[in-house]
């Protein structure tokens, strides 16, 4: 019985290095775990469950995902052996990158490439603001949400830090988003 | 403030703060660039996080870490990058039923949202201004890059085709 333990824990390790070797960010690797996990280790539903809740709560996506499959799959040791999964790719292969772009921070090549890369990563920046001003509100755009915006901007012109004019967002929610519940 | 405790807060706050790697963005411009790492180290970090395989989040840790403090920088980064979520999740396994009724949290992430997507634009545009070229090749990078995406190209080809074309014609 111990054996069958073992394997899904190696499976979910495998499954998971698997998943973040391939995919190049949190959002995107849904719908390749999808079909990795589901019907596999897990049922629709609970993969259900667990994008929604990682949409929801803080810190990175692409962890939240996999503890929860973990869990499901493996329980408290599922948890940690999807983790060193997802874990492990990324930062390794980051680790590398910023070690060997150190060493050649000064060379003229690097800075025409950065200079490139900034307009692209500024309009990148834009298209993700985009995406997730359009996701996060399930509902059309309301007052509430352009209220919630132009207060944020006006904040931000100002330059009130930004984790204060954030975390006012988010009581801002609270309050407005609240009342319907009492309807 | 030592900077390993500094990047361990920065990125506790951050991560707590942000549902995804790329919603981070905005708000790690604002806590890191100027203090820690340069404007320059920023973009390759999120040029690079969105070029290679996996977390968006966890890649801009480990570089802003290993910039700032080596080795031991970017693990503590990590670390203060995986706390949050970790804590968090299994809290919620263990209450799940009981927080599927608590609306306040997602209305908090709702109100949440749209703040953050106005912080992006702010630093998009700063990443913009001070990347070297607001000159019409500056503008013309950004704006192909701009309707290359929204016509779902890929973004890491964008910013590395983005990066090569910098290489020759921005010096």
């Amino acid at each position: 019985m111990n054996d069958t333990k073992i394997t899904v824990w190696f499976r979910l390790l495998w499954m998971f290095l698997k998943v973040n070797i391939l995919s190049p960010s949190g959002p995107a690797s849904i719908g390749f775990l999808y079909e990795e996990a589901v019907g596999k280790i897990m049922s629709e539903e609970r993969f259900v469950e667990a994008v929604g809740f990682s949409n929801v709560l803080p810190g990175s996506e692409a962890l939240k995902l996999a503890m929860f499959v973990g869990f499901s799959a493996g329980g408290l040791p599922g948890v940690f052996a999807a983790l060193c999964g997802a874990i492990l790719p990324p930062t390794a292969l980051m680790l590398i990158v910023a070690a060997l772009l150190q060493k050649v921070q000064h060379e003229d090549w690097l800075t025409g490439f950065v200079a490139g890369m900034s307009p692209a990563v500024a309009a990148l920046i834009v298209v993700v603001a985009w995406e997730l001003f359009r996701a996060g509100s399930r509902r059309k755009v309301d007052r509430r949400v352009m209220l919630i915006a132009a207060l944020s901007a006006i904040a931000f012109w100002f330059e009130i830090p930004s984790p204060f004019v954030l975390l006012g967002a988010g009581m801002l929610g609270v309050i407005l988003f609240g009342r319907r519940s009492y309807r | 403030m030592d900077p390993l405790l500094e990047l361990f807060w920065i990125f506790l706050k951050v991560n707590l703060l942000s549902t995804s790697g790329p919603a981070s963005v905005g708000l790690l411009y604002h806590e890191v660039v100027g203090k820690l790492v340069t404007e320059g180290q920023f973009v390759q970090a999120v040029g690079l996080s969105s070029v290679l395989p996996g977390s968006d989040a966890l890649q801009l840790a480990m570089y802003i870490g290993y910039a700032v403090a080596g080795i031991p920088g970017g693990f503590v980064a990590l670390v203060a990058s995986i706390l949050p979520p970790t804590v968090i999740i299994l809290g919620v396994t263990m209450i799940l039923h009981r927080l599927r009724r608590e609306a306040w949290l997602s209305n908090f992430i709702e109100g949440l949202t749209p703040a953050i997507s106005v912080l992006m634009l702010f630093v998009a545009w700063k990443i913009f201004q001070k990347g070297g070229s607001t000159g019409w090749e500056g503008w013309g990078i950004g704006a192909v890059s701009l309707l290359a995406m929204f016509l779902n190209a890929p973004a890491r080809i964008v910013v590395i085709l983005a990066g090569l074309v910098g290489i020759f014609f921005l010096k």
